[in-house]
């Protein structure tokens, strides 16, 4: 018994789950569900559909070169039973999985500061911009305020300058507080369950 | 009340459903990637008269897996939008099965055999 991978999504196949289409060149797809055999009929192309395994990783949302990839693999040798070696390939799959999720962590804790990186540029070359314009503003302003003083002096109030502020969205640990109900108990008369 | 409306009128839905057959089943891309190598290429453009398939088989466009009845229609296929637009898919690797089964970080095992070293026993 194998655990296959679906064509579409790369889940898991689990034996006796699924179904399999084998094409008339004896090509076996396999499909965990049938949104994703559906999808295969469609003819789509699982790299351009984002909730597919090969998207996320053909657009560099998840780790592809990593040394915890080397251990699963179709083999087609048999292997004889071994119950010391069966214990220790169970030991080394967990350690592996462990090692291997933090690693994704690590990677992707990664990519959300390149990406934070990014909108937070962004939003200082908007805020530039911005600037920029209002201080054209304010000269053409003060220009056609020169203009009006020549003819008639009236004092102007200087425009007040506005501090430079960036606002960033933080994620901040709230201590969990005990959530307290707001029903008032009824004092010896209410529908309790408890018996005395 | 009985029925106020005839059934079967969904004849849209219908010819979709017929288009979906496996019967109806047209090559993948990947099948037609392999069909474009310079060999089978001249095989598939040059078949032998069938009067089974339209224009008895004689005009092939490989790239669209398709027969035309004439060599203008086919000619005139080849300007056409849905070919060019077949010609660019082509022009990217088509996804496989074994390209799916990276993507779950399932390899494949190479063929190369290490030799053989004698396991160390205790003495």
């Amino acid at each position: 018994m194998r655990i296959e991978k679906c064509y579409f999504c790369s889940t898991n196949v689990y034996p006796g789950h699924g179904s399999a289409f084998v094409r008339n060149d004896a090509k076996v797809f396999r499909f965990c569900s049938s949104k994703c055999n559906k999808n295969f009929k469609m003819k789509r192309n699982p790299r351009k559909v984002r909730w597919t395994k090969a998207f996320r990783k053909a657009a560099g949302k998840e780790m592809i070169v990593d040394s915890t990839f080397e251990f699963e693999k179709r083999r087609n040798v048999p292997v004889r039973y071994d119950r010391e070696l069966m214990a220790t390939t169970l030991k080394a799959m967990k350690r592996i999985g462990e090692i291997r999720q933090r690693r994704e962590r690590a990677f992707f804790k990664n990519r959300m500061a390149v990406a934070k990186e990014k909108t937070l540029s962004a939003k200082r070359r908007k805020l530039a911009l911005r600037k920029e314009k209002d201080e054209r503003i304010a000269a053409e302003m003060a220009a056609s305020a020169a203009e009006a003083e020549q003819e008639m002096s009236t004092e102007l109030v200087a425009p007040v300058e506005k501090a430079e502020t960036i606002k960033i969205k933080r994620k901040v640990l709230v201590p969990a507080t005990r959530k307290r109900s707001a029903l008032v108990k009824g004092e010896g008369k209410s529908m309790g369950m408890d018996i005395d | 009340m009985g029925r106020l409306r005839r059934s079967r009128t969904h004849k849209a839905q219908r010819d979709v459903h017929r288009a979906s057959r496996t019967r109806a089943r047209t090559k993948d891309l990947d099948q037609i990637q392999a069909d474009l190598l310079p060999a089978r290429r001249a095989l598939l453009e040059a078949q032998p008269i069938d009067p089974d398939l339209p224009g008895l088989g004689q005009h092939y466009c490989v790239e669209c897996a398709r027969y035309f009845e004439s060599d203008a229609a086919l000619k005139v296929h080849w300007r056409g939008k849905l070919h060019k637009r077949r010609c660019t898919r082509l022009r990217e690797p088509a996804y496989t099965i074994e390209e799916a089964e990276r993507a779950a970080g399932l390899g494949r095992e190479t063929r190369t055999r290490k030799p053989e070293v004698a396991m160390e026993q205790d003495a």
